[in-house]
Parts: structure tokens; sequence; C-alpha cells
């Protein structure tokens, strides 16, 4: 089946246009239906746009840092930032040390857009391995069921029972000292991509239980059956019928386990367990700076602040997504 | 070395003490208290003077190794084991240098050595009772050396590689150490060592490290509910990784060793890993005692150095260091290490550690005997560094560019500093990397011989006043070890193997007439930059404004002494 969709998913979003009180515009497709409510949704947009603005800000680090703070994320200046009692500057307004400096004399503001893009990269990496596995064995456990769905629903369940920031620490602390060794490469023990798997695989049960339980519906579908007939194989099935089916379910996923990911990336980072030092993230920026309570307070609100920021956008933004796609879903991640 | 143990996982910490206290044991008597506020009334006299009575509450950053001393070897319990579990001898209940002075305890008199410095001589006090009535024998020293090897004593190379027979019966050769025979009637004890250890005696009388026990102890650890000892205080109420009660032991004033006085209030320790919280619960006088082996941390610490009548810093003998690993590219060249000790940055290194740092180039402290008085080899250390030279040397070892992983725990100032470290790295021409570990797992990470870490941080703290201390495990050549192995730089330079060889059987108490011989070999080292010290510890010594700050004795050794607070 092509992405168009079927006879009775035309019919689910006319009831779904009609439940808010639209008419039905003639000639439009899900998605075009979607973002036509997206745009109306001003508040989403507002959000969307700062998370946007964001993510440029995090992007543009290299250039700050180059040619406005003339200075490096990891650059130390402990003679001119720091007192005779380590206590670091607080924000001097001007290019260099805009917001201060941290506890080892370096700058804040170019640490914290660095700090951002480390975040932004673990957040979006950690999201796409969640989005890509969930939808995979989520797919697989609905679509064969029996000793295959008992199988990857225990393993849902096994990762679903522990306590994401733990299972995090746990992982992230063996890892931070062996690395990892995925067969075709080896990830040192500071390497972005470790937290990045770490969160990826804690989130997947959280997407992959709902996209199992909607495949299960799907597969007793006439189109399902219509396809069969037709002697489409498993693989066909599954990836052309059934996956275009869950796709608006796991796009209104995407921003929900984005602002998750990055917000258990500042989490594990401020316990020590994420982004390994001196590379920056919000995390570590904050954990920094606690220390440094009460005569800093700069160190741990301004990363507070901007990571506030982010996750307020994305996830704004996101619910005005689940709304444009659906606005009858309920869809939340609890932990 | 006393080790500054930090926990793991705080939270695994609360769960453990949450299980444990659920079905611990209670019915203490002590009349401790969680705040320092609810201490009772106090009563003047006492066996050593000054007020009696109340409760000190103390703060320390981390729960002791083990409150079994038979096991522990961490400075948090050494302040505890020196008053708990006294052994043959003692160190001066005293601040400054008079604290190093080894006296009697147990023992009726120092030992008496013969046999080239190989055979030790002394007699065990009668009459002593352990805290629960039972009598102190003769042969519950040799008891008490065997438990500690039985149960891995983390410093028990001080005796497997001194007593005759301890080394076979920590590895289960031997049912007995053979080198030490007790009398039980007359109370003399008779060592006998592989070679003359003129530091033996220091051993002896380091807190905690051969504490006298009763034979009945059982032969396993016993951390929540620790062996009986001889001293002025008791353990009770132990919640592990929380904290702790140290009681004043009524049977002791009664029979007190002269020199050790009996304590006068009694004791409550709660762990509290925040520094910052650790140093504002003194501060504001809802703890009395600050943790001599933490730094106050910089936002608090222009407020602290204010209290005059509370606050003091005291030079210890403790050095802090960087070991560059001779057998790992690039620190198999002698020109790649030269030029890390000309490019460490130790003015930067001190303002890091909030003051707490003083710099200095040598391994051995400036109050050690043989701290060198020359000037250091690879520039002054209060001055910038010469990086360009620096740079110059690395790459004329053709070492630039090697990457180099840099070893550090994750707490601060420690963190800053390896960071300033891998950023001095990068500047020289190497591509530095941070590997941080746990503080709790740090050092026996890289004590793990086949991790071959190639650089990162490592500090020593004298367990007693000999440069024996220093160099025994962290130069010597036997000190490498597949675990446990504290020579982190696994250098075994034959000048240094054939000067330890001589100056080891030189006695405790005449270790200033090697001083000049100390001196040389230590400037050596400092040439040969196996290792890259860059400082020495200031130690807080910070009280409440409720304690009698100029009655409180600071030991050199085991810091704070307990049994000296007092209320004012």
């Amino acid at each position: 089946m092509s992405t168009t969709a079927t006879g009775t998913e035309l019919s689910a979003e006319s009831s779904a246009w009609a439940d808010a009180g639209e008419e039905l515009p003639p000639g439009l497709g899900p998605y075009q239906l979607a973002w036509r409510r997206l745009k109306r949704n001003k508040v989403a947009l507002v959000f969307g746009a700062l998370f946007l603005l964001v993510v440029i800000l995090c992007l543009l680090a290299p250039v700050y840092s180059h040619d406005i703070a003339h200075t490096g994320p990891n650059d130390e200046h402990v003679d001119t930032a720091l007192n005779q009692f380590g206590l670091p500057i607080g924000p001097t307004w001007h290019a260099k040390f805009f917001l201060g400096a941290d506890n080892t004399g370096r700058d804040v503001a170019v640490r914290l857009l660095y700090g951002g893009r480390n975040s932004l990269q673990i957040g979006a990496e950690a999201t796409l391995i969640t989005i890509v596995l969930a939808t995979l064995l989520g797919i697989l456990a609905g679509y064969f069921r029996g000793p295959l769905d008992g199988l990857i629903s225990r393993v849902f369940e096994l990762i679903w029972a522990y306590p994401v920031i733990l299972l995090g620490i746990a992982l992230g602390v063996v890892l931070a000292i062996s690395g990892l060794d995925l067969g075709f490469t080896r990830l040192s023990g500071n390497s972005l991509q470790i937290p990045a798997i770490i969160i990826g695989v804690i989130y997947i049960p959280y997407v992959g239980k709902p996209v199992r339980g909607q495949v299960l519906g799907l597969r007793e579908r006439e189109f399902i059956d219509a396809a069969r007939q037709q002697g489409l194989g498993h693989m066909r099935i599954m990836f052309s019928e059934i996956l275009p089916n869950v796709a608006s379910t796991i796009i209104v996923f995407i921003p929900l386990i984005m602002a998750n990911a990055i917000l258990t990336e500042a989490g594990l980072s401020f316990l020590g367990a994420g982004v390994r030092p001196p590379n920056p993230s919000w995390g570590t920026m904050i954990g920094e700076g606690i220390g440094l309570l009460p005569a800093a307070v700069h160190t741990m609100l301004v990363p507070g602040i901007m990571l506030v920021l982010c996750v307020l956008g994305i996830n704004v933004f996101g619910d005005g997504v689940r709304d444009a796609l659906d606005p009858r879903a309920k869809i939340r991640i609890e932990h | 070395m006393r080790k500054y143990k930090r926990p793991l996982w705080a939270v695994v910490a609360v769960a453990m003490a949450f299980a444990v206290a659920a079905c611990g044991s209670s019915g203490s008597s002590s009349t401790s208290s969680s705040s320092a506020g609810a201490s009772s009334s106090t009563t003047s006299g006492g066996s050593s003077g000054g007020k009696t009575g109340g409760t000190a509450s103390v703060v320390e950053g981390t729960f002791p190794q083990s409150l079994d001393p038979s096991i522990d070897f961490t400075t948090q319990g050494g302040e505890v084991h020196w008053l708990t579990h006294l052994g043959v001898l003692s160190f001066a209940h005293a601040s400054g240098n008079a604290g190093t002075q080894i006296i009697p305890a147990i023992a009726t008199a120092l030992p008496t050595t013969s046999n080239g410095g190989k055979t030790y001589t002394f007699t065990v006090r009668s009459g002593l009772k352990y805290s629960d009535g039972t009598p102190v024998k003769a042969s519950d020293f040799k008891f008490s050396v065997e438990r500690a090897l039985k149960l891995g004593w983390s410093a028990a190379s001080f005796l497997t590689s001194t007593v005759q027979g301890a080394a076979d019966y920590a590895k289960g050769k031997a049912q007995t150490v053979s080198g030490i025979i007790a009398d039980d009637a007359s109370g003399k004890v008779t060592v006998h060592l592989v070679t003359p250890y003129g530091a033996f005696e220091d051993v002896l009388a380091c807190g905690g490290c051969v504490p006298f026990m009763p034979a009945s102890t059982p032969m396993k650890p016993e951390p929540n509910n620790p062996p009986v000892g001889f001293g002025p205080y008791v353990i009770k109420n132990i919640q592990p990784n929380v904290g702790f009660d140290l009681d004043i032991n009524p049977n002791y004033a009664s029979q007190a060793i002269p020199g050790i006085p009996a304590g006068k209030m009694n004791i409550t320790v709660k762990v509290e890993s925040n520094t910052t919280t650790e140093a504002s619960d003194v501060i504001n006088n809802s703890a009395d005692v600050f943790d001599w082996g933490d730094t106050i941390p910089p936002a608090e610490i222009q407020q602290v150095s204010k209290l005059t009548d509370r606050f003091r810093a005291v030079q210890s003998n403790k050095t802090f260091y960087w070991f560059l690993n001779v057998n790992e590219k690039p620190f198999n060249n002698t020109l790649a290490r030269e030029a890390v000790a000309t490019a460490v940055d130790r003015p930067a290194l001190a303002r890091l550690g909030s003051g707490a740092l003083v710099p200095g180039c040598y391994l051995l402290p400036p109050a050690m005997v043989g701290h060198p008085t020359q000037t250091c080899p690879y520039g002054d250390p209060n001055s910038p560094p010469n990086v360009a030279k620096a740079k110059q040397l690395v790459q004329q070892s053709g070492m630039a560019g090697q990457p180099v992983t840099v070893w550090a725990e994750n707490r601060q100032p420690r963190l800053q500093w390896a960071e300033n470290y891998a950023a001095t790295l990068n500047a020289i021409g190497f591509k530095a990397t941070l590997k941080t570990i746990a503080d709790a797992e740090y050092f026996s990470t890289i004590e793990t011989l086949k991790n071959h870490p190639q650089t990162g941080f490592a500090d020593w703290q004298q367990d007693f006043p000999n440069p024996t201390d220093f160099y025994q495990n962290l130069v010597d050549g036997n000190a490498i070890l597949p675990v446990g192995n504290s020579n982190y730089e696994e250098a075994n330079d034959p000048h240094i193997q054939s000067e330890l060889k001589a100056l080891y059987p030189v006695p405790a108490t005449q270790v200033d007439s090697v001083a000049s011989r100390w001196q040389a070999l230590d400037y050596y080292t400092a040439q040969k930059a196996y290792v890259v010290p860059y400082g020495y510890l200031s130690s807080p010594e910070f009280l409440s404004s409720r304690i009698d700050f100029s009655k409180v004795v600071f030991s050199p050794l085991e810091g704070n002494d307990f049994s000296s607070l007092q209320l004012k």
C-alpha cells in the first residue's frame, strides 16, 4: 500500500475532522490535514519556533566561540576568570564571559552553546534509536504474535520495570570505563554516542508497546487480509501496509521522546553517568554549578534555563503535532 | 596510604542504610544526638582536664572503608580506630610536630631491637581490659596480625613484606605467623622480621594499623559490629554509609595510657557527601567538626577563612601528583615526561583547589624528612610554567600527537585539576582525553595493572612521618603488583632501588641522620619525572562556635583528635 489512505483510514480521518467541528476539505491527505490544523495552533508554533531558535543558536556555537568570545569550550582562564579562592566571575555582558565563567575559568556562554549541541545531538540520536528499534520490534511482535511476541514483550517489560535513571546510571558507569564494542566499531568511554545509545535503548518500550498494540489491531483488518490474498510476503505487509498506518503514532512520539531524552541526558550527566568531562552538556554544567552555590548562581541557573526553554519548546510543539495528527489521541510518556 | 574514599552511589548508600537500619541492632544507651544543638549539659573536670559532657557532631565526606580495623585503611577509619582500637604503640595526641612522636600504647615501653634490627621485643601492659571487660593478652597481638592478613587488610603489605611468615600465612601456606612469638604469662612479644625495616615502629603506631583485639573475635569481617577494642572510645549505633556514634569508653579512664587521654564528649559521625552542605552545617553550628580530608568549596572558603576563632589551614603531609606510566607511550620517553613536568601549571591548580593546595614539585611533602631544599628541576612551582619549552621537548621527543588518556576521579576539585592537566597536555602537543571514574572505584581501577593507566591523578597521605611510607608504596619497583598496585607509574629504577635498599633499614628514630640521602633521592625522582607532584594539602581545621577551638588537638597524622573536643 502506498501512503495514500485507504477507505477505512479516510473514514477515521473524516470522523476526527468532524470531532474537531470542522468541515472536511476535499482532496486533502491526512498529513495535509494535520499541517492545516498545526498552522492554526499558534501556541504550538511559537514554542516550535523557540525550540528552533535554541537549535540554531547551538549550531552557531563555533561561530560565537571563534568570532565573538574568542575562546573555546574547554579553554581555561584560571588567572583571569577565577579569584584567589577559585570562585568564578559572574556575567560581564561583554563578548568574552558574557554569562560569566565556570569553576575552571571557562566561558559559560560558549559552553552553554556547545553543551546544547551535545545535548541536542544525544537527544536526536537517542530518539532515532528509540523510534527505529521500537517500531521494528513493535511491528514484529504485533504482526507475528506467538513466541516472538512473548519474547519481545517480556524484554519490553524488563526494561520498563527498571527505573530509567538507575538503569541509565548503571549502564553509563560500566560503559564509561570499558567503552562499547559494537562489532563494526568501538566507542570509547567518553564518546557522545554512549549516552545516546543508553537513552535510546531504555526508551524503546515506551514506543514499542503502543506500536505493538496498534499493530495487533491492524493485522486483523480487511486490507491486511486483502494483501495476504494478493500473495504479499510478511515483510511487504509489515512495512508497506502496516507501517504507514502506525506512522502518525510514531510521529507523535518523536517530540515526546526527544524531550525526555534531553532531560534524561541532563539527569545522567548531572549524576556523572552521561556526557564525560570536559565535554559540556547542560546536565554536566548544572552539576558543576551546584558546588558553587550560592556564590556563583549563574553557573547553575544559565544551563538550567536553557534546558527548560528547550524541553518546553519541544513538549508544547509536540502536543500541537499530536493534536494535529489525531485530535482524540492522549499519548503521553509515563515513567 | 590513607585513601580518601567516597561512596559510589549516594542512592545505593541510602538504600543500604535503610535496609540495615530496618533490621539492624539497637539497644545502645548512647546519649548521642544527630543534632549538635541537642547535647546534654556539661560538667567540669574529668581525668584529663577541661569540660566534659555533651555530644559533638562530626560531618565526614564519606564513610570509612570499614569500621572493622582489620580491613580499613582510610583517613576516615584511621581517625576513629586510633581512639577505639589502640595498638602496641601510638602517635602522641598533640598538634604539630609533637604529634609525630611515637609513644607506647598497649606496650609498656617502645620496643627494643636486636639481631641487627631484625627482632623487635616489647611487653604488654598488665591488667588492661577491653571495653567489654575481657583481659588484654600478649597473644592478642599475634591474633590481630593474623586476622588482618586473613581478612585482607588494605595495607597488609606492611606486614607481609616485613614479618617472618606473614606472607606465607596470608597465602594460606602456613597455619600461623611464625615470626611472632607471644607469651601471655610474661606479656612479652617478640617479632622477627625478614630484613631490617626501620619504619616498623611507625607501622605499629599508625592509627588502626595493628590494633589489639581479643582472640575470641570472629575471623570474618565485622563492619557493622566491630571487634571489641581498647581505647578512649567505643563504636556504637552503626548505620552503614550514613553514620555512627563514638561513645566514651567508661572503662578507659581508670586504666588510661599516659599521653592518650580519655574522651570528653560523645561523638556522632554523619556522612555528608556534598562539601558545600558539609561546610554550611559547620558554619551554622548544626555540625561541630568539618572533615579534615575534604576541602572547603570556593563558594564558602571566603566566609570560612574570616572565622579565625574557628578555622585554621594546617599544612599536612599529603602530596598530590600526576603519575606517568613509563611502560606506555608517550611516557616511556624521558623527554616527554620532562615536558609534562615543565608544563604543569601549579599556580592554576592551586587556585582551582580554592587555596587548599600549596604548589610544590617533590614527592616528599615539605614537613617530611627528606624533602629537598634545592630549587625544582623544571621551574618554580609558584610561577606560570614554561609552556614553550615544554612544547619544544615534546617535539624533540618525537611523541607529538600521541594520544594520552588522563584518568581522574569525578569529584571536585580533583576533576577540575584533571581537566586543567588534560588541557595542558593538549597545549604542549599531545592528544589528551579525560577518563573519569566514580570516586569509590577510582583507585581500585588504576591499581589493577592490566588497565595500564597512562597518566592520571594520584595522592598520598602519610601513614607515618617517615619517607619510607611514600617510597615503599609509590616508587619502589617491588610495589608493582597485578592487583593493588600503587606504583602507578610502574617505575623500577635501579638507582632508586639501590638507595631504598640502604635507606629502609634505618630505624624511625634515626631517620633524620639520613635526611640528606632522602633529599638526594627525592630530587632524583623529580628529575626523572616518573611522577609529577604539583602540590601539598593544606587541611581545614574547622569547628563550630560551640567547641573550644583553643583546646582542640589537630594531629598531623589523624586530623581532628575527637578525644580533645570539648564545649566552650
